[in-house]
């Protein structure tokens, strides 16, 4: 049973939204963790001097 | 016995290395099992359960609603639980994760939110009104972004923390407004559907999704807590040994 045509637009764009939140709930802290554990390395990196510069 | 253990390893969850460990090992399972209940929960609200009699198909965007307000509640109730230990006993650990509360909880308010307003339309013929219901569900978002505020808004996180918790159980006398507006008030917005004790006036046949859909965002909370938590803590005490250790032996992996 899919929704009928005149409500499928409220239907859809409230599980759009419901999706789009689980989403960022998911994404978020991935992605916060990955760009701290890239700055704790460089951290660890330039403390024992083994830092390699990009732009050097 | 079984009560010492639990004690125990609740004890030993205090501890940053042990909460790091545990968060890692438990959090990927819990998104599996979000994962898994709301493809259910979504496969039965949008296929399976029949259109209702008065609201046609409208009636389906409740199945992320509800769970989404009943979520947006108990996670408050989980905060100040949290914010009480923290602030009676000074764990660190629940600091950090009555704090991280906060973001998921806003969300969920904000889908609650969303989607109730999405419903009204059709069915009400407006998006909004300021009935009690509306206007409490709308002060709990402000109650919880005022929380997120309050606490980035310290440079000392703990002194933050503690501040916020403070904010915390004072805000936690909107949770029975919220739950008794609809019989304290004359309201748009309907009255109980759902009883636990009781019988409810939703049919049986199509509870299936809301109870999975209820379990999803349970997860789905347990499981953006520890990410988030984790993060925070990582963040906390990267100058600390343990998280350097932590980092050598990823590199070694």
């Amino acid at each position: 049973m899919i929704p009928e045509l005149e409500y499928a637009i409220y239907v859809w764009s409230s599980y759009g939204i419901f999706a789009v939140v689980v989403a960022w709930q998911v994404l978020q802290p991935l992605l916060y963790r990955r760009r701290l554990m890239a700055e704790l390395r460089e951290e660890q990196a330039l403390q024992s001097g083994e830092y390699d510069d990009p732009n050097p | 016995m079984i009560w010492k253990t639990l004690k125990v390893g609740f004890h030993r969850l205090g501890s940053p290395p042990s909460f790091y460990r545990f968060s890692t090992l438990v959090s990927p399972w819990l998104w599996a099992g979000f994962a898994l209940c709301t493809a259910i929960g979504v496969y039965y609200a949008l296929y399976v359960v029949p259109p209702d009699y008065q609201q046609s198909d409208s009636f389906r965007i409740l199945y992320v609603h509800v769970p989404s307000a009943w979520q947006a509640m108990a996670g408050y109730v989980v905060m100040s639980i949290l914010a009480a230990i923290a602030l009676v006993w000074r764990i660190r650990m629940t600091e950090i994760m009555a704090m991280m509360c906060a973001p998921i909880g806003a969300a969920f308010t904000a889908i609650c939110l969303a989607t109730g307003s999405i419903w009204g339309r059709p069915m009400w013929g407006t998006w909004w009104e300021w009935d009690a219901r509306l206007t409490s569900m709308l002060v709990l978002l402000f109650i919880y972004l005022g929380i997120m505020g309050l606490y980035a808004a310290f440079e000392d996180r703990r002194k933050g923390a503690r501040v916020a918790c403070i904010l915390v159980l004072v805000g936690l006398v909107n949770i029975p407004i919220i739950h008794f507006s609809v019989e304290w008030w004359t309201t748009l917005h309907q009255g109980k559907t759902i009883r636990i004790f009781g019988e409810s006036s939703m049919h049986y046949s199509m509870m299936p999704p809301l109870i999975w859909m209820t379990i999803a965002v349970k997860l789905m909370f347990g499981a953006a807590l520890l990410d988030r938590s984790r993060n925070e803590l990582l963040t906390q005490d990267r100058r600390k040994g343990w998280v350097q250790k932590k980092l050598i032996q990823e590199e070694l992996k």
